[in-house]
C-alpha cells in the first residue's frame, strides 16, 4: 500500500465537511437513480440490452472503429488519432495554432483530465476556462474534480462563495442561485470571444459517425456551437454500433449518472456547420484517443472498458463515500477507476487501489452495464501482489497461513496453541481486547474472539459426529406460490403520449401549454413579462414569418438567432427571449429534438434565459427510439447538429443545490399545438 | 438425503458452536451430515488478498476434500461458498484439468439457507416463539450469490419474531482488508453500528460469521449489550451469541 494513498485516506476521513458532502452524495444519487430506473418498463431488460451493445465493441473493436471514423470523415468531421497523451494534447495544440487561438471555452472532458490537457495549452500560452460549474470551481482553486459527474462535490457553499470573491470580485455571498449567476455571467463573455471549444464525447455512433453529448448546464452546448472551432476528445472505447443503440444507453446514463430520465441536453454531432451562417461550429476536430486502451483490451481488465462514465458505481460505494475521489490520485476515481486507472495507467502506479475495497458488489449492482468490477479487483490484487506489493507482515501471514491450511493436522496443532495464546491475552473475559502489533490494526475499533479452545473438528472427534445435536425447532414445508406474470403493456395513443410528455417535462420544471395555433400570438403577448426587450427567433417557411410579422406589428422587436451575428443590431446576445420551431417530442422524457438549421435555431434556443419551443402534438413519439424509427435517423444523418432539450439548462454543482439557469435558458416554455 | 458440512475455518477456529447448530438444524430437516475431517480453509483470504498462489494449494485441498462422495456441500457462509462456487473459477481459468474440477464442485455446493429453502424446500421454521433481531445481509451472499430472501423467510416465520431489515451496506469487514485498511474498515463499521443501534433489536443475525464477527467485536469495544447470532444457532433454538 502505498504511504501516499493511506495518507489521503486518513486525510478524507478526519475532514468533517468532506464526509457531509459525501454522505449527502451517496444518499441523494442513490436514490435518485432508483426512482428513475423505476421508471423503466423493465430496468433489467434494458440492462442486458446495454451490456450486449457494449460488449460488441470489445468484440469488434478495430473494425467498428474504422466504419465510425469513416462515417465521421463523410461528415467533414476531419479525426486524428493519438496514442498517448501526449501525442493528443500535440493534435490539440497544433489545431489551436492553425486556428490561431488564444481564448479556449472547455466543457466537461475526462479524457482531458487523463491526458492533463490544461496545463500543456497553458504552458504554450493559451488561456483554457473549464465552463462546467463545478470544473470552474475546481480550476479557479488550482484543484483536481473529486468526482466524474459532481466535480466540486467536495465543497461548501461557504468555500465556493470565497473563491468566487476572490477570483471574480464579486462580495462574499452563501446564496447559490447568485453564485451561478456570476458564473453564468462571467462565462457568457468566455463563450462569446472564444476562439475554439474543447469538449469530451460521452458516446459515439459508428453507424452516423454521430457524437454525443449528454451535460445539464448548457456550457457542453456553448462551446460547440459558438466558437468557429470544436475539437472533442474521445477514448477509443466509447463507441456503440447504431444510433438505435445509442437510444439505449440513453435510457441509463442519465437515470443511473443524475437521476434524470433525460439530461437537459442531448447534443448530436454530424459534422461541422454546413453555410456561412453557422448554427454550430465551422470546424470539427475529433481526437481518438489510445492512451493504453487498446493495450488494456488485451487484459483480463478488458471489461472496465465497458464503462459509460455515470458515475453510478461511485455513489453506491461505501468506500469511496468515505474517501471522496481525491483520495485515489487519479481522474479516474472510485470502483471502476481502480480498474481503469492500473488498466490504464499500470499496476506498478495504481495496483494499490484494488486494496480500497471490501469486495461488496455495490458497484456491479449500480452499474447500469453490469460490469464485473469486484472480479477485476481480486485480478489487479493478484498483480500486485506478485509485483511484491502490499504490506510485508501480510504478505508472510498468507503464505504460512496457506502453507498450515495445507497440512491438515499441523493446522489443527497451530488451532491448540492460538487457543492457548488468546485464552492467555483474553485474561478471563470473552473476548480479547487488545492484541499485540500488527494485529492491533484490528483491535483499534473491535473486540476479537479467542481461538475455541475446542475446535469443532474437536468437537465431531470426541462425539461421534456430534451426536447429541437437536435444535429447539423444526422446518415446516408449505406449498409454493408463484406471482402471476404481469399484464403486456399496450401501446400508448396520441392523448398519453401528450399526458405523458407533459407530466414529464413538468418533472423537470419545464411548462407546458396546450394552444390553438391562431392563440400561439396571443398565448406569447401574455406570458412574456412587459419589459420583455427583444425576442430571438428562428423559424423556416410555414408558421414562423406569420408569428413574427403579427410580433413585430405588436412592437416586439424580433432577431432572428444567427451566430456570428451579421451585424451588432441583430445580435442574439441582446435577446431576452427566444422562440423556436421544434421538429419532435418524445413523450417519455419531456423532451423536444431540435436541429440545426441555416436560421440558427440552435443558438436561438440557447442563449436567452427564457425560451419557447413550438410544438405539434402529431411530432410526439413515446421516446427517442421510437423517434429514429419514425424518420428520425434520417433527420439525424441530413443535420451537423441535433439537441434534445430536456427542461431548462440545471446544475447541482454547488452543494447538489439544484438551480436553473445556468448556461442554457432557465425557462422553457412548450407551446403543444394540436 | 446425506449431505458434507464444509463448516469454513472461522466457524472451526472460532465459532465451533456455529458448526453444532448446523449439524442439529440439517438433521432437525432428516438430512445426514457427513463432516470430512482433512477440511481446513478454502482459501478465500488469500484469494481476496491477492496471493494466488497460496489460494490455489488450499482450494485444491479443499476440492479434493470434497471430492470424497458427490454429495451436495452445505456451508454457513455466503462469502465461503461464493468462493468455492465462483472464487474457484477465476483463480483457476488457466487450468483446465481443476478448472473442471471445480466446476463440478461448484454445481453441487450450496450456502445453508439456500440449501434449506431451494433444496429442502423448507418454507417456515417453527422455532422458540419471540424476540427481536437485525437481519444483517452480508455482501457476498446477497450480491455474489443473489440470496436474498431465503434466510429473511426463515427468521421471519419463526413465530412472534420481529425482525429488522438491516440495509444492504457492507459492514466493513472485507477479510484482510479490515487490517490492511483498519481507518476505512473503522469507518464503515461505526455505520453498521449506528444501523443496528436504530433497529433497536437484541440480536444481530446474518449468514457469514466472518461479518457477524466484525460487527459484534465493534459492539462489545463500544460497551454494547447487543450480540450477534448466526441464522443456524437462531434456527437451532439457541437464544444466545455467537460462541
Amino acid at each position: 500500500m502505498s504511504a501516499s494513498f493511506h495518507q489521503s485516506v486518513r486525510r478524507a476521513l478526519s475532514n468533517p465537511v468532506l464526509q457531509e458532502a459525501l454522505d449527502n452524495n451517496a444518499a441523494r444519487r442513490k436514490a435518485g437513480a432508483r426512482r428513475a430506473n423505476a421508471t423503466l418498463d423493465d430496468p433489467v431488460a434494458v440492462r442486458q440490452h446495454a451490456r450486449a451493445i457494449r460488449q460488441t465493441v470489445l468484440d469488434d473493436w478495430e473494425p467498428m472503429l474504422a466504419r465510425f471514423i469513416g462515417a465521421c470523415q463523410a461528415n467533414r468531421i476531419v479525426v486524428l488519432q493519438a496514442s498517448s497523451a501526449e501525442q493528443a494534447c500535440a493534435h490539440v495544440l497544433e489545431i489551436a495554432r492553425r486556428h490561431d487561438v488564444r481564448l479556449v471555452a472547455k466543457a466537461k472532458s475526462m479524457v482531458s483530465e487523463e491526458i492533463h490537457l490544461n496545463p500543456y495549452l497553458e504552458r504554450a500560452g493559451l488561456k483554457v476556462v473549464e465552463t462546467d460549474l463545478g470544473e470552474f470551481i475546481v480550476q479557479l482553486r488550482g484543484e483536481p474534480p473529486a468526482h466524474i459527474i459532481t466535480p466540486a462535490l467536495h465543497l461548501r457553499r461557504q468555500e465556493v462563495g470565497r473563491t468566487f470573491a476572490e477570483h471574480l470580485g464579486m462580495p462574499y455571498t452563501e446564496d447559490v442561485s447568485a453564485m451561478t449567476d456570476v458564473a453564468r455571467r462571467t462565462l457568457r463573455q468566455v463563450f462569446l470571444t472564444a476562439d475554439m471549444g474543447i469538449s469530451g464525447v460521452n458516446l459515439a455512433t459508428a453507424d452516423t459517425g454521430t457524437l454525443c453529448l449528454v451535460t445539464n448546464e448548457g456550457n457542453g452546448r456553448m462551446v460547440t456551437t459558438l466558437p468557429p472551432v470544436h475539437v472533442a476528445l474521445m477514448g477509443i472505447e466509447r463507441l456503440v454500433p447504431t444510433v438505435e443503440d445509442l437510444a439505449v444507453i440513453l435510457q441509463l446514463l442519465p437515470r443511473n449518472a443524475t437521476g434524470q430520465i433525460l439530461t437537459s441536453y442531448v447534443t448530436l454531432i454530424q459534422g461541422p456547420g454546413k453555410l456561412a451562417i453557422a448554427d454550430g461550429s465551422q470546424h470539427r476536430y475529433l481526437i481518438l484517443v489510445d492512451n493504453g486502451r487498446r493495450a488494456m483490451h488485451a487484459t483480463p481488465l478488458a471489461e472496465g472498458l465497458m464503462c459509460i462514465r455515470c458515475g453510478a458505481c461511485l455513489n453506491a460505494c461505501p468506500v469511496f463515500q468515505e474517501l471522496g475521489g481525491h483520495a485515489y490520485g487519479s481522474p479516474y476515481p472510485g470502483p471502476i477507476g481502480s480498474i481503469v486507472s492500473p488498466g490504464l495507467f499500470g499496476v506498478a502506479a495504481f495496483g494499490h487501489l484494488a486494496k480500497a475495497s471490501t469486495l461488496c458488489g455495490a458497484c456491479q449492482e449500480a452499474c447500469p452495464i453490469g460490469i464485473d468490477i469486484p472480479r477485476m479487483l481480486l485480478h489487479v490484487r493478484h498483480q500486485h501482489f506478485s509485483g511484491g506489493g502490499g504490506r510485508r507482515y501480510l504478505r508472510v501471514g498468507l503464505r504460512l497461513f496457506g502453507w498450515g491450511a495445507t497440512r491438515p493436522s499441523l493446522f489443527a496443532a497451530a488451532q491448540r496453541m492460538a487457543a492457548l495464546a488468546t485464552s492467555l491475552l483474553a485474561r478471563g473475559k470473552n473476548w480479547l481486547r487488545w492484541l499485540p502489533p500488527p494485529a492491533n490494526a484490528w483491535t483499534g475499533s473491535r473486540h476479537f474472539p479467542p481461538i475455541a479452545t475446542r475446535s469443532l473438528h474437536r468437537r465431531w472427534r470426541q462425539t461421534q459426529g456430534l451426536a447429541r445435536a437437536s435444535t429447539n425447532g423444526h422446518p415446516v414445508d408449505h406449498a409454493v406460490l408463484r406471482p402471476s406474470d404481469p399484464e403486456p403493456a399496450e401501446s400508448p395513443s396520441p392523448q398519453d403520449l401528450c399526458v405523458q410528455f407533459t407530466q414529464a417535462l413538468t418533472a423537470v420544471s419545464g411548462e407546458v401549454i396546450a394552444v390553438d395555433p391562431s392563440q400561439i400570438f396571443a398565448t406569447l403577448e401574455r406570458l412574456l413579462p412587459p419589459d420583455r426587450g427583444p425576442g430571438l427567433y428562428a423559424g423556416q417557411a410555414g408558421a414562423a414569418p406569420a408569428l413574427v410579422g403579427e410580433l413585430n406589428r405588436a412592437g416586439i422587436e424580433m432577431l432572428q438567432g444567427q451566430w456570428p451575428a451579421p451585424s451588432d443590431s441583430l445580435n442574439p446576445e441582446r435577446a431576452a427571449w427566444g422562440i423556436v420551431w421544434a421538429q419532435a417530442g418524445l413523450a417519455d422524457s419531456g423532451t423536444v429534438v431540435l436541429p440545426s438549421s441555416p436560421v440558427g435555431t440552435l443558438t436561438a434556443s440557447l442563449l436567452p434565459p427564457t425560451l419557447a419551443v413550438i410544438l405539434s402534438q402529431g411530432d410526439l413519439h413515446a421516446d427517442f427510439a421510437a423517434w429514429l424509427a419514425a424518420g428520425g435517423k434520417a433527420e439525424l444523418k441530413g443535420s451537423p447538429m441535433v439537441v434534445l432539450v430536456t427542461g431548462p439548462s440545471r446544475t447541482s454543482d454547488i452543494e447538489m443545490t439544484m438551480t436553473l439557469g445556468v448556461h442554457g435558458p432557465g425557462r422553457l416554455i412548450v407551446l403543444l399545438t394540436p | 438425503m446425506r449431505v458434507q458440512l464444509f463448516a469454513t475455518c472461522l466457524v472451526d477456529s472460532l465459532f465451533p458452536g456455529v458448526g453444532e447448530a448446523v449439524v442439529a438444524v440439517l438433521r432437525a430437516c432428516e438430512v445426514q451430515v457427513a463432516f470430512p475431517l482433512d477440511q481446513t480453509c478454502c482459501g478465500q483470504p488469500a484469494f481476496n488478498a491477492g496471493d494466488w498462489g497460496s489460494s490455489r494449494k488450499m482450494a485444491r485441498q479443499t476440492i479434493e476434500v470434497l471430492e470424497a462422495t458427490q454429495d451436495p456441500v452445505v456451508i454457513p457462509s455466503g462469502s465461503c461458498a461464493h468462493m468455492v462456487r465462483h472464487g474457484y473459477l477465476q483463480l483457476f481459468a488457466d487450468e483446465p484439468a481443476w478448472l473442471a474440477r471445480a466446476d463440478q464442485l461448484a454445481s453441487r455446493t450450496y450456502e445453508l439457507s439456500q440449501f434449506l429453502v431451494d433444496i429442502l424446500g423448507v418454507q417456515a421454521w417453527a422455532g422458540v416463539p419471540g424476540g427481536t433481531c437485525a437481519y444483517h445481509p452480508s455482501c457476498h451472499l446477497l450480491r455474489g450469490m443473489g440470496i436474498e430472501s431465503q434466510p429473511l423467510q426463515l427468521l421471519e416465520s419463526i413465530p412472534e419474531m420481529q425482525v429488522t431489515r438491516l440495509e444492504p451496506d457492507c459492514c466493513g469487514f472485507g477479510g484482510v482488508f479490515s487490517v490492511d485498511q483498519p481507518e476505512l474498515s473503522s469507518a464503515m463499521l461505526a455505520r453498521k453500528l449506528q444501523a443496528v443501534h436504530a433497529s433497536q433489536a437484541a440480536r444481530v443475525i446474518g449468514c457469514d460469521v466472518s461479518c457477524l464477527m466484525h460487527i459484534e467485536g465493534g459492539l462489545r469495544k463500544q460497551g454494547l449489550d447487543v450480540r450477534c447470532a448466526h441464522l443456524a444457532q437462531v434456527l437451532a433454538g439457541d437464544g444466545g451469541g455467537l460462541r
